[in-house]
């Protein structure tokens, strides 16, 4: 004998909170660009080279480089608002 | 057609692929019953899905673990700890190691409602143990949303994961217990968490002086492969009543095995620097001490502050072996908390 459908349903609502992506600019000439390192090893050099390469082939005007105090900790909210203050596109590192 | 229950959570993505107890009004109000908590106070959030963990979602997810509504309180405790910002849970949700919170109860109402701290305390075969460690991760996954592939990255995962939940051996420990130690009182009921890896069995049924049973205790300690010795982390070392025996036998209290354990556990530089996450320099750079980076033969330390080493007692006392957890790193820190009961 099934049971009715009676029981309580605790699932959290995972979709809710998507968050809708920035819209993304159609070129990055005279752009601004973020780097947000995350800390780990040999972090700092994948972006560095990624600016350099973005810098060569679109010109962009400033990269602004910004780096956690450690890799485990969320990056602090007036780091974060800077970075959506300063840049028009971002470079995050993540896990490594 | 009736909905199956146990297939609708199964269903679920938060599911931890085991079956649950499916919540109903009748179940929900028995648990709540077991603490004297108002069911709309907000224990914290959980991150990073930052659902929030109200006494009411804790007990749901209490029943669906499987936990007796006596467990509770010890539930809301153990929520209370790794939502601390010190605790820093999303680490441990997002990391690609394979640490869990694990939960130390220590106090009289352990006993009261049978958590075991002594033979086969880690599992499988008791309840408490089972459902509270099990509660946690339920809610670890859906408040939290801390999915395999989704927001939680660790490459194997790992059985205690799943649940990770003992008591103190308190009736067989020569000393103190770890609360008292601590700061606690003796008949406070505490709970703590710990950020770590899975247990590694060391076993010793040869040593019977404290020198010589250190020496494979410490090696475990400070292991290349392990959390501690190229960083400075967490670390849980759990005794069991016959290997805390062989220190207390020869005169030692739990803070002379504890120095003894500290002193003794880490590595030459040398072997330390012919593999494993050798980070050069710049990882050196990151210790709390100073290690002369010219000299092969300096001592690196697995434990960089004493209280970083939690010393337990638990297990059955016929077995001569230890436990050593290892930590993952300095942003997620160990939490001790009362709990009322």
């Amino acid at each position: 004998m099934s049971e009715s459908a009676d029981f309580m349903d605790p699932s959290a609502d995972h979709g809710a909170h998507a968050i809708v992506p920035a819209r993304r600019p159609g070129t990055l000439a005279g752009k601004v660009l973020g780097l947000l390192d995350n800390s780990k090893e040999q972090g700092d050099i994948i972006l560095e080279t990624i600016a350099a390469a973005l810098r060569e082939r679109y010109g962009l005007a400033r990269v602004l480089t910004r780096r956690k105090d450690h890799y485990s900790k969320q990056a602090p909210e007036a780091l974060i608002e800077e970075l959506a203050r300063e840049v028009d596109v971002a470079v995050a590192a993540l896990g490594g | 057609m009736a909905v199956d229950p146990v297939e609708f959570f199964f269903g679920k993505e938060w599911s931890d692929g085991l079956p649950v107890v499916p919540p109903t009004e009748e179940r929900l109000a028995a648990m709540l019953d077991g603490a004297r908590r108002d069911p709309d106070e907000v224990i914290g959030h959980v991150p990073p899905l930052m659902a929030p963990a109200t006494v009411r979602a804790i007990a749901l997810h209490a029943v669906m673990a499987g936990c007796r509504p006596d467990y509770l309180p010890v539930v809301i405790g153990a929520m209370a700890c790794v939502l601390e910002e010190r605790f820093n849970l999303v680490l441990l949700q997002a990391t690609t190691s394979a640490g869990a919170p694990f939960v130390l109860v220590n106090g009289p109402y352990a006993r009261t409602i049978g958590l075991c701290g002594g033979m086969g305390c880690l599992g499988p075969g008791f309840r408490a143990n089972a459902t509270i460690g099990r509660a946690l991760r339920l809610m670890m996954l859906n408040l939290g949303g801390g999915i395999p592939g989704v927001t939680a990255l660790s490459g194997f995962g790992g059985p205690w994961r799943y649940t990770y939940c003992i008591a103190e051996n308190e009736d067989e420990s020569p000393w103190p217990s770890y609360a008292q130690a601590r700061g606690f009182g003796p008949m406070e009921n505490v709970v703590t968490a710990i950020p770590l890896e899975g247990p590694v069995l060391v076993w010793d049924d040869a040593s019977e002086e404290p020198g010589r049973l250190a020496v494979a205790i410490a090696d475990m300690m400070s292991a290349l492969g392990g959390g501690n010795i190229y960083r400075q982390a967490d670390m849980g070392v759990v005794l069991s009543p016959q290997h805390a025996q062989v220190f207390a036998r020869a005169g030692m209290s739990r803070d002379d095995t504890h120095r003894l354990l500290v002193e003794r556990a880490g590595r030459r530089l040398g072997e330390i620097r012919s593999g494993g996450i050798w980070r050069g320099e710049a990882g050196a750079a990151r210790w709390p001490f100073k290690v002369a980076l010219d000299d092969e033969n300096a001592f690196v330390p697995a434990i960089g502050d004493p209280d970083d080493l939690h010393l337990v007692v638990a297990g059955g006392s016929g077995s001569p072996a230890s436990l050593v957890m290892h930590g993952i790193t300095v942003a997620s820190r160990a939490v001790s908390r009362t709990y009322d009961a």
